[in-house]
């Protein structure tokens, strides 16, 4: 990944400032929003396309990414670089809930310590690469528009995006509104509670100030309302983002800094639970959250000879509130309120660097930092002091991490190994946290403000070969990760939310393991059939041998794509075989293997000027009854699900 | 640029303006609290040159722990009396004429630095028309034994976090449990603070009334309040909290523990009262279980709270 960085960078010298903005876009452009299955998909689909990310859904919307098998408290997932934190104790929001795949341009994964650009993680980052339009585009205005419909929860999805490129003024706008009803599982069976709707817009407008520079304001407003949570007690009422920016950027045709780009940033999310569409639950219960972030970000690219370099800056401010407020059964009784996040105050500053350096035409050395500073500040504290008395109300951490890596390139074959170490801070909810109740294994959680920090040490490897038709590629990685943070059973206390069994502590484990492999072939039998095959696997174990949660089993996936001219067919099969290492501590059962087979088929037209895509297709053929080791409370995915779009360019 | 100005003035407002508001923390955990808690007179007496008066919270005697500030003032000369033999005792005559009083303290001792004869008395109940209360006082100024008695009004107890329990215990002896502090708990760690009181039978037959060796009580000495609350809340399945200290007697001679509310609303203190000897006079185990939807098993003996 570093690799393409340096790319941009020379890009945008060589073409100077004309294609000011360009430099993203042809990174994009490797990575469309689209699946090899689909062309209209969420998200949330092309994320799960990526080989390291794994999903823990709760139903049909806003699924939470894992990436290397670990939770979103151990990567950090930005937007532009921007961070934004879900407002919903219950992880409903995960970040990616909050844009619309077509108000992005390009998703930017990296796998542990490399990720630290971003900030501190353990697990990596998830970058949401938005779409910006150059300057001084040949075709003025540019537009998009998708439609589709899917039938088997009758979802029907719109969106739109138009560009304008002028020399000195770029705007870019989109809109998109996504509806659903319940889904259907393998035996044709109604999944309640299983819909969606979601509204959501983007602006951006570049005014270019000066040759070599630029500045750019970015909103993106989305709004999901009545989305259904199978798995979980509770629905959506409504959650509401507001995510804002204003970003100043200046090339340098000469010297060691290329380009210096700095955004302040603001966002507000709002996030309501609903139980009123759940009859059957016992307790009326209001869970309003607020998540609010202030930010900078501020990146400098550096470049001589053979050496580059990325530094950037990283600082915010992020407030969490979460309240819960019970009614009684005689609702003329006094109602019961306490906070689940009681007015969690996160600061963080860091700086980070990633050096490369060209040894020769076949190697690279890599060496990468950051250094940060985390501060939290529960408002309530006496709320944590109930589990935890005298844990300070202020809490101070330093977070330091380190990477470094080496790639071979020997003709065919490619090479690399690296190695990371790094600190992550516990999130809000696991040094906050109160009573945070967890429907998967059906206790309350309790956060603790004296956690260590989780200290990973990691190493990983890659090998490669690739011809003209074939390219097999294998990668290795494992993390031993100190302090490791999960929920034990308390002795004390007792359960406050009415489903609950007991009372679970988040609590450092001495260590915790995590090994994640994945082969990947690529081969092209005929000119325009291609076939693809994906194995992965992951083992976590804890310090006593034990199985950790949510931990993919032996997985895979192959395609077959075919192409004849404006004519496009594939088809695939993917899977999990049985996840024979699962953790019934932490609320997992036995989940049996499966096997899903889709296909689909597109035609590529003009009228006019519009270039057209047609596609339908079909997800699970077989109508396969099955959920997966990730799917919260077993709850039965989709059963066949045809699907159609169109697509139109003008 | 109209839309552009339009689209930050759009922002402007989605940002300011949040769809449901906020909880105000102070405010909720106050509403069903009374508030401001101040001494105010609540009774006074003319005796000759002698003017009493007796301040209490609010200016208001309640049903349960009431702190009581005493002064005896020279109407002549302004002056206040400081040291004289005050004693003070209240009694409660129901409508068949039985008399009965309640946790007191009989001899008021002067406190220096605040100025007033310090006391307390623990109404068992509330004034109606079958049952009123009297205060008799008396006090000693020059050379000279001074003997008054009105009567005064026992309100409602207002504040649930003041409540108060009598009971019978196994020992035979009447007791009373009064919460004193917090008045206003929090979802935190509360220090708990409670009088024990006991009725102690008389020995000798009775004298003139009002004889007070008939109506005294003392604080019970090295007992143990062992403490579970719950939430009584059918919802809520019999919830508890961690952390809890029983109470025991401190310096002062009243009992000291600590309490957890994990939330508001209405809450059981479940007690368990033993002697200095481990013995149970009140109280009974309560079960720990989880049990949604029905209402919590409360202890022989408890006091609710509400906050």
């Amino acid at each position: 990944m570093g690799m393409s960085v340096t790319a941009q960078n020379q890009h945008a010298h060589h073409d100077s400032i004309k294609n000011l903005e360009e430099v993203t876009v042809k990174n994009a452009a490797k990575k469309k929003i689209e699946t090899e299955m689909k062309m209209a998909v969420s998200v949330d689909e092309f994320l799960s396309s990526s080989e390291n990310i794994s999903f823990i859904k709760r139903g049909a919307y806003a699924w939470e990414p894992l990436l290397n098998n670990m939770s979103t408290e151990r990567s950090t997932v930005t937007i532009d670089g921007m961070h934004v934190f879900g407002a919903c104790t219950d992880k409903m929001d995960p970040i990616t809930s909050y844009v619309e795949s077509n108000n992005l341009a390009a998703i930017d994964i990296k796998s542990g310590q490399e990720g630290s650009l971003h900030g501190s993680t353990i697990a990596g980052s998830i970058d949401l690469k938005r779409k910006s339009t150059p300057f001084g585009l040949q075709k003025k205005w540019n537009g998009t528009y998708q439609t589709g419909f899917e039938f088997n929860n009758k979802q029907f999805f719109n969106l739109g995006n138009i560009s304008y490129s002028g020399t000195k003024f770029v705007a870019d706008g989109s809109i998109s509104y996504r509806t659903a009803d319940n889904y259907h599982d393998g035996n044709n069976n109604e999944v309640k509670h299983s819909q969606y709707n979601k509204f959501n817009t983007s602006l951006g407008f570049a005014y270019k100030t000066s040759d070599l520079s630029s500045l750019r304001l970015d909103a993106i407003f989305d709004v999901a309302k009545d989305v259904g949570y199978p798995a979980l007690p509770m629905d959506l009422w409504l959650s509401r983002a507001l995510i804002t920016s204003a970003s100043y950027k200046q090339l340098f045709e000469e010297g060691l800094v290329r380009v210096v780009d700095t955004k302040v940033y603001f966002n507000a999310i709002e996030h309501y639970m609903d139980d009123t569409t759940r009859p059957e639950n016992l307790v009326h219960m209001d869970m309003p959250g607020w998540s609010t972030t202030y930010g900078l970000v501020s990146k400098a690219n550096l470049k001589r000879n053979n050496y580059s370099s990325e530094i950037q800056l990283n600082a915010y401010d992020n407030l969490s509130i979460a309240e819960m407020r019970m009614y009684p059964q005689d609702r003329s009784e006094r109602t019961m309120f306490a906070y689940s996040w009681p007015w969690v105050t996160t600061r963080f500053a860091g700086l980070s660097m990633n050096n490369s350096w060209e040894l020769s035409e076949r190697s690279t050395v890599n060496l990468g930092g950051s250094f940060g500073v985390n501060y939290n500040y529960s408002k309530y504290i006496e709320f944590n002091w109930i589990f935890h008395p005298g844990a300070p109300q202020e809490k101070t951490r330093f977070l330091p991490s380190l990477n470094a890596s080496y790639q071979l390139n020997i003709d065919q074959f490619n090479f690399s190994v690296g190695t990371g170490y790094g600190h992550r801070a516990p999130s809000v909810s696991e040094g906050y946290g109160y009573y945070i109740y967890n429907s998967f294994d059906r206790y309350d959680y309790i956060g603790d403000p004296n956690l260590k920090n989780e200290i990973s040490y990691e190493g990983n490897a890659s090998a490669g070969f690739a011809n003209e038709r074939l390219s097999i590629q294998g990668k290795i990685n494992y993390f031993y990760i100190d302090n490791y943070i999960i929920g034990k059973i308390l002795s004390l206390g007792s359960p406050m939310n009415y489903q609950s069994v007991g009372v679970k502590g988040y609590t450092s484990l001495d260590y915790a393991t995590l090994l994640n492999m994945s082969a990947n072939v690529s081969y092209d039998i005929l000119k325009h059939l291609h076939w693809k095959g994906t194995l992965t696997y992951a083992r976590g174990m804890d310090n006593k041998g034990g199985n950790l949660p949510f931990i993919r089993p032996l997985s895979y996936l192959t395609s077959l794509h075919y192409m004849y001219k404006n004519f496009g067919i594939q088809t695939s099969v993917n899977g999990d075989f049985e996840q024979i290492n699962y953790s019934p501590e932490y609320g997992e059962d036995l989940t049996a293997a499966y096997a899903i087979w889709n296909i689909s088929a597109d035609y590529s037209f003009a009228i006019n000027k519009v270039r057209s895509t047609i596609q339908i297709g079909a997800e699970n053929v077989l109508n396969e009854y099955y959920s997966t080791y990730a799917d919260w409370g077993n709850i039965p995915r989709m059963g066949r699900n045809i699907f159609t779009s169109l697509k139109l360019n003008f | 640029m109209k839309s552009f100005n339009f689209w930050i003035i759009a922002l402007l407002f989605a940002v300011t303006s949040c769809t449901i508001d906020k909880t105000d923390y102070e405010a909720e955990t106050g509403s069903e609290v009374p508030e401001s808690y101040e001494f105010k007179e609540a009774a006074s007496f003319i005796n000759g040159n002698y003017k009493i008066t007796i301040d209490a919270l609010n200016g208001i005697f309640y049903k349960g722990y009431n702190e009581l500030h005493l002064k005896i003032v020279n109407t002549q000369n302004n002056q206040e009396l400081t040291s004289s033999a005050v004693t003070f005792l209240p009694i409660l005559s129901n409508a068949d004429g039985s008399k009965s009083s309640c946790p007191h303290e009989y001899n008021l001792a002067y406190d220096l630095t605040n100025k007033y004869y310090i006391g307390y008395s623990v109404f068992t109940g509330e004034s109606s028309t079958t049952a009123s209360w009297k205060l008799y006082i008396s006090f000693t100024a020059d050379n000279q034994k001074y003997e008054i008695n009105k009567d005064i009004s026992v309100a409602q107890q207002p504040n649930k976090n003041l409540n108060m329990t009598a009971f019978a215990g196994n020992d035979g002896e009447q007791y009373v449990i009064a919460l004193i502090s917090p008045q206003k708990p929090t979802v935190s760690e509360n220090p708990l603070v409670a009088g024990v009181y006991k009725y102690n039978k008389p020995t000798t037959p009775a004298g003139t009334f009002p004889d007070p060796t008939q109506f005294s009580y003392t604080e019970v000495v090295g007992y143990t309040l062992k403490l579970d609350p719950r939430m009584p809340e059918p919802s809520m399945g019999n919830h508890s909290s961690p952390n809890n200290k029983d109470l025991t007697q401190g310096n002062d001679g009243l009992y000291h523990g600590v309490v957890n509310y994990t939330m508001t609303g209405n809450w059981t203190l479940n007690l368990i009262m033993m002697n200095q000897n481990g013995l149970i006079v009140k109280g009974t185990v309560v079960p720990t279980d989880h049990t949604p939807g029905v209402e919590g098993v409360k202890s022989e003996l408890y006091i609710d709270t509400l906050f």
